[in-house]
């Protein structure tokens, strides 16, 4: 029985082939864009996730107690006293790829023209964790260690300021004392991560001038921690553990951050529905005309004998097939269109600027493949495809056989 | 046992203010193997009452009873049931599945009633050979004329060897020829199957096929011979 059904099915989807093929187009375009859409934010996330890790907070953070995120205190409690001997022991643990002191204090960087506030970041400048700064580099050399007046800073800041290598700038720092102290240093290197909040407002020193500079002493904010994956996260942080140091995993850092985008989320899944509520309009239409335009051939399978649950079979198969189809297209759309994503990604230059500090969006966007994702995607256009079908397909078991047979 | 019994039918049509008997009190009988034409003029009756005795409405008033079984009160499914195994239609127009060939169409009702394949393809041979259109069975009815569509709606309406085929105006959108060459093949298919036929129409020359003509009027059954 089922077979006719899938016969009778079938040929009636042939019967107005163009509106048959409009609603897979339609399935498969809401597909597509759903999945394209998905594998894109997913990639946006991940990417500013490990953008935000490589240059902003690493792997893990060792940090005094004491020390508040986004104060940048420079407070001798709030900092650790003897990162030198922390960042070793760090460096030996398994899983360990880098680990380096490093101090981070608020500034201003002046010009005889003008002056914008930065942040100061002391750092090794021979710890590996700053590889993807130093492949950053655009213009000038990498810092050294024992280099007292030469700064880093991003190419971005270096055009607002019309600073190039070689110019001379002044950097004010508030230091621990709570005094303004002044001093006069040498551009050596520009660098372009792509990352506007970073290129804009970052200035890179070494650690020991810029302990110096802020009067820290030895001191500095955190050990920054690199891992070689994620997987040693829980045995390292184990390792470190100690009572008067706080331990900030990436998560923690990006915490803030992630759910920033979760929330923005909310708003694309609302877009999903709207995508997969017009897919199922569209749908429902067509069945509802394919029925209105066959009422009188339903009143001919009724005199036959056949049952209003075998004509809601039907129009089910219908839809089954349409949605089948279409879905395999939208499958095929999307995960094309993520693939390029990925693969190729999409230039979106300085618009990523306007995403402000805390998003850390490289000037190229990529997508990611995220199965789970897709697959739901997929599940839940069928279902909606499904349920689209439930009233054309209520409407046709209703009818009553005389009335359908008058057309 | 008859093939149907009909008491005191009625039916009325409500169209806003105005009332229309289509059935009034009918009663009538209908023996196995009959070949009755039920005649009168457009608008008497006769849709109304082949529809009824077909299981497809519900009189407001009244029985129909089928081999002895009262179906009025019957559920749709059940009256679907009942019209799958017990009840073959023609209708006016060719009423064929257009997406579906002359075979398909003949083997649609034996598909629902869940007979076997090889049984199955047996009988829709048999029955494409019975109206002369075994030749013709991979066409669909777009690619038929009027004549052959209603001869394979006629092949389709026997499959399950139903009590009764009614017929509503079979005729009336063929040309003589053909309608003549339909009437011949109901005339030999009752009389081989035993199988009773009620057509309508109002044509003397169809009318002169039947054993018994059954005369309606404004509802009303005014001569049964
Ligand atoms: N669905 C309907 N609604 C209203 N009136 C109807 C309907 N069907 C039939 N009638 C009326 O009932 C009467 C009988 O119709 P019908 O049975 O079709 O007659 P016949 O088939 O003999 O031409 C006619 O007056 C017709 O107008
Ligand atoms: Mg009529």
């Amino acid at each position: 029985m089922l077979s006719k059904l899938w016969i009778l099915a079938y040929r009636d989807l042939g019967r107005n082939r163009r509106r048959t093929i409009l609603s897979i187009v339609a399935v498969a375009l809401g597909l597509g864009l759903l999945i394209l859409m998905n594998g894109y934010i997913a990639g946006v996330m991940d990417e500013s996730v490990q953008n935000n890790i490589r240059l902003n907070t690493g792997h893990l953070q060792i940090r005094a107690d004491s020390y508040t995120e986004g104060e940048l205190s420079l407070a001798w409690p709030d900092l650790l006293r003897d990162p030198e001997v922390l960042a070793a022991h760090a460096a030996t643990l398994p899983g360990v790829r880098g680990a380096a002191p490093v101090l981070w204090a608020g500034g201003v960087i002046a010009t005889p023209n003008d002056s914008l506030g930065i942040q100061i970041t002391g750092i090794d400048p021979t710890s590996t964790i700053y590889d993807p700064i130093r492949e950053a580099l655009v213009g000038g050399v990498f810092l050294s260690a024992d280099d007292r007046t030469g700064i880093m800073i991003g190419r971005r800041l270096a055009e607002e300021l019309g600073l190039a290598v070689g110019s001379d700038v002044s950097l004010t720092v508030v230091d621990s004392d709570g005094n303004a102290d002044e001093g006069v240093f040498t551009v050596r290197g520009l660098f372009h991560t792509g990352i506007p909040s970073y290129d804009q407002g970052s200035v890179l020193m070494p650690l020991a001038k810029a302990q110096a500079f802020a009067r820290t002493e030895r001191r500095a904010s955190a050990i920054m921690i690199m891992l070689h994956d994620n997987q040693a996260l829980v045995s390292v942080s184990a390792a470190l553990r100690s009572p008067d140091l706080q331990l900030l995993s990436w998560q923690d850092m990006n915490r803030l951050f992630l759910e920033t985008m979760q929330t923005g989320l909310a708003f694309y899944y609302i877009l999903d529905g709207i995508v997969m509520l017009i897919v199922a309009v569209i749908i429902a239409n067509t069945l509802l005309m394919s029925v209105f335009e066959r009422i009188r051939e339903m009143g001919i399978l009724s005199a036959l004998g056949m049952k209003g649950r075998h004509l809601t079979q039907m129009l089910l198969l219908e839809a089954a097939c349409m949605g089948l189809v279409g879905i395999a297209l939208g499958l095929v759309l999307g995960l094309g269109g993520v693939a390029y994503l990925t693969y190729v990604g999409i230039t979106i230059g300085d618009i990523a600027s306007v995403a402000g500090d805390s998003i850390a969006l490289g000037s190229t966007i990529h997508g990611r493949f995220v199965p789970e994702t897709f697959a739901g995607l997929s599940i839940a256009t069928f279902i909606f495809v499904l349920l689209a079908a439930l009233y054309p397909a209520w409407y046709a078991a209703r009818l009553e056989p005389v009335v359908a047979l008058r057309g | 046992m008859d093939a149907i019994q009909i008491n005191q039918v009625t039916k009325t049509y409500r169209v806003g203010a105005t009332e229309t008997h289509a059935l009034d009190h009918i009663n009538l009988t209908i023996g196995e193997g009959e070949f009755t034409a039920l005649v009168g003029p457009s608008g008497s009756g006769k849709t109304t009452l082949l529809q009824i005795i077909g299981c497809l409405d519900k009189p407001d008033q009244g029985t129909v009873l089928i081999k002895g079984q009262e179906v009025t009160r019957l559920s749709a499914n059940q009256r679907a049931d009942l019209r799958r195994t017990s009840i073959g239609f023609v209708f006016q127009f060719f009423a064929l599945v257009p997406v579906l060939t002359a075979y398909e169409n003949v083997e649609l009702p034996l598909l629902l009633s869940g007979m076997k394949t090889s049984e199955r393809r047996a009988r829709v041979l048999e029955l494409l050979n019975a109206v002369g259109l075994e030749d013709r069975a991979h066409h669909r009815p777009d690619q038929l004329s009027g004549g052959q569509q209603q001869r394979v709606a006629i092949a389709r309406a026997l499959g399950p060897r139903p009590v009764l085929v009614l017929a509503d105006e079979p005729t009336a959108n063929l040309d003589t020829a053909n309608g003549h060459q339909a009437m011949e093949i109901m005339q030999r298919l009752n009389q081989e199957t035993g199988t009773a036929f009620v057509y309508a129409t109002h044509d003397p020359r169809v009318i002169a096929f039947a054993r018994r003509v059954v005369k309606m009027e404004d509802g009303k059954i005014i001569d049964n011979l």
